[in-house]
């Protein structure tokens, strides 16, 4: 088996996987020069070059199966990609509420900070004037939005940095999604509430889908484009 | 409570690859080498998966690498860092604790 009988299969399987372009570069890098070691280790014991590279292949086994290897050992190596289901089923949905608090409050803050100081009472005075009300009311459903998308961001990273497959970054979106389509937060002066809604809000719900979608594109394109590169 | 040790267990592949890399700059293949020969062929890394493997001690930050041309060959070298030397005296110590535990029970069975 030549070199590249070797080495192609291994990248190719790799990419297949969703290895990152940059994980499988230096890995099948570093399995190149691991399998030149073997060769020539079995060269200076005075092998014919064919049987050298022959033993190396054997040595390194199936370059599908070591494939597979790899990326078990890669998504072992993190958190995430160890508790896939806590992480990418159980955790989107406390992100996004968490990540909207914390948008909320420093939205507000800054809000406060800048326009009313730092005096509760004033809060009062905000809820009564239209306009003030309105940035209130902005604030707190444009941080609803902002958190919906990069609590999918963040997951679709996560995904990809733990190489766990695609399908895993795909459930934490729905996840994201489901959460948006019947959590709501509503605000109307002096009052504030938070809760289910059995009418499905569509639009919040599209977001993680939209990012799920161009992500998933981007992925495709990136290993499509990679693997021609490199067959040419 | 008395700790329990699986964790410790699992991460003898750790303590090999941190004590190897404590004595100097090694590579992949070097590793899995050396691994072999100094352990009498009782332990083996399968070839090529040691990566993976250097990859997470990395991302921990208990390895460094470079590219480096040693020969002719270019190559990824691994080297340990102050936190794999922290990590490396945890490892040894917990190691101690429990081949001591081990060597005094075995003792106990053979006397």
């Amino acid at each position: 088996m030549a070199r590249t009988d070797f080495i192609e299969p291994l990248r190719r399987r790799l990419v297949e996987l969703g290895c990152p372009i940059v994980q499988v570069r230096r890995l099948v890098q570093e399995v190149a020069d691991h399998r030149e070691d073997l060769k020539l280790a079995a060269l200076s014991e005075g092998l014919s070059g064919a049987d050298a590279e022959s033993r190396a292949n054997a040595q390194l086994g199936d370059p599908l199966a070591l494939a597979e290897h790899l990326m078990a050992a890669l998504r072992r190596s993190s958190w995430w990609g160890r508790h896939f289901l806590i992480g990418f089923c159980v955790l989107p949905l406390l992100a996004v509420p968490v990540l909207w608090a914390l948008l909320l409050f420093l939205g507000l803050s800054l809000e406060f900070a800048l326009g009313y100081g730092w005096d509760w009472k004033k809060l009062h005075v905000a809820a009564d004037n239209p306009v003030a009300f309105h940035h209130l009311a902005m604030a707190v459903h444009g941080a609803d939005y902002v958190a919906i998308a990069l609590a999918t961001l963040l997951f679709c990273w996560l995904a990809r940095r733990s190489v766990v497959s695609v399908r895993w970054m795909l459930t934490s979106c729905v996840i994201c999604s489901l959460y948006a389509l019947f959590f709501w937060a509503t605000i109307k002066p002096h009052h504030f509430a938070l809760g289910i809604t059995w009418t499905p809000q569509w639009i919040r719900a599209a977001i993680p889908l939209l990012i799920a979608g161009v992500i998933y594109i981007f992925r495709r394109r990136t290993t499509h484009g990679f693997q021609e590169k490199v067959t040419v | 409570m008395k700790k329990t040790n699986p964790s410790f267990l699992n991460g003898i592949p750790e303590l090999l690859v941190l004590r190897l890399l404590s004595r100097r700059e090694m590579y992949g293949y070097q590793i899995v080498e050396e691994i072999r020969t100094q352990t009498g062929e009782t332990l083996s890394f399968g070839e090529g998966c040691i990566y993976p493997y250097l990859h997470y001690l990395e991302a921990e930050k208990q390895v460094s690498s470079r590219r480096r041309e040693v020969e002719g060959r270019n190559r990824n070298y691994y080297k340990l860092t102050a936190r794999g030397r922290k990590r490396l005296e945890e490892l040894t110590s917990e190691w101690k604790r429990v081949t001591t535990g081990v060597s005094l029970l075995m003792g106990v069975q053979h006397g």
